[in-house]
């Protein structure tokens, strides 16, 4: 038998590995380890997350900037609402909205970040299922 | 998407790859119920006892788990992970200090058996391994089970490349002497030019 036909030969039994009994139990093994480490990272990035929030929620309590925002709301309210006075065709419209809905500044602010997380979570969402 | 477990196990390997990359774990796990046994086998065969193979084989999977979107499909999956498995055990093993690629190999504690009956000399590969030095052994399986060429098999040792070779080649003669009675059986065209 030639060098090179051994050598085939060698690698074609290397290549025929039987295969164990407990070839599930193994598999299954593997992939608890798996889920362990994946259970363990969220856990890992979730707690990190909270530990930034509550840094960053302190640094933005810390900075006044809660106090600069409720200036601006008042700011662009008043801006709004002067801005719809100027309009004949609105006014009507905003004095029948205003009978059932206030609709301040701070109301809008709120909307707008609630549309943005609905989106995020819409978004979340049709990435997991594609 | 999430593929049933009848669906997974009639997928091509590729398909559950792209499936991993993408996070699927379940597609991963049919990757390692296919392919666990020969990863397993690869380290009993380099010189792994059955629980420290088991344990390797788990790491190697993990790792290649972590590392699926390299794995570009230029050779089959379980060749891939069979390359990791062999260096973890190669590490492992030059860990323990148990690795001297200097060393003048062993006699072999069963010199090649050519007996009368050519049949009751029949030797697979596992027993044929038995027969080499731990180090032979390990170059060699690296080599023609792991598929490593000499020059990874070197750097993986972290050896010269031609110490590399001169185990391969003791280790492929001695192999050669106790795997040739059943060559010879099996071709006896073979068998009429030895």
């Amino acid at each position: 038998m030639s060098d090179r036909t051994f050598e085939m030969e060698l690698e074609r039994q290397f290549a025929a590995a039987p295969i164990l009994a407990d070839t599930d139990t193994f598999a299954f093994l593997v992939t608890q380890r798996l889920d362990r480490g994946w259970t363990f990272r969220r856990m890992l990035i979730g707690g990190l997350g909270v530990v930034g929030g509550l840094i960053g929620a302190g640094q933005i309590l810390g900075s006044g900037l809660l106090t600069r925002l409720d200036t601006i709301t008042a700011q662009s309210d008043d801006l709004v609402k002067s801005g719809i006075a100027g309009l004949p065709a609105v006014r009507g419209l905003t004095n029948l909205l205003s009978t059932g809905l206030s609709m301040d500044g701070q109301v809008l602010w709120m909307s707008a970040g609630l549309g943005v997380l609905a989106v995020g979570l819409f978004v979340t969402r049709a990435i997991r299922e594609l | 998407m999430a593929l049933s477990p009848q669906s997974l196990a009639s997928a091509h390997d590729l398909d559950l790859v792209s499936l991993a990359v993408a996070g699927g774990r379940d597609a991963f796990g049919e990757l390692v119920r296919r392919h666990g046994s020969a990863v397993r086998g690869l380290l009993r065969r380099m010189g792994a006892d059955p629980a420290l193979a088991d344990d390797l084989a788990q790491d190697a999977f993990l790792a290649a788990f972590e590392q699926i979107a390299d794995f570009r499909g230029e050779g089959t999956f379980q060749a891939w992970v069979k390359r990791i498995a062999a260096r973890l055990y190669v590490k492992r093993w030059r860990r323990d200090s148990r690795l001297d690629l200097m060393a003048e190999p062993p006699s072999p504690d069963v010199e090649p058996s050519l007996g009368e009956n050519g049949a009751a000399d029949r030797l697979d590969l596992d027993e044929a391994l038995r027969s080499l030095g731990p180090t032979e052994r390990v170059c060699v399986s690296l080599c023609y089970g792991g598929g490593l060429s000499h020059a990874e098999a070197a750097l993986a040792l972290n050896a010269p490349l031609g110490t590399v070779k001169s185990h391969v080649k003791r280790g492929l003669d001695k192999l050669r002497a106790r795997m040739a009675p059943r060559s010879a059986l099996e071709d006896p065209e073979s068998a009429a030019h030895v």
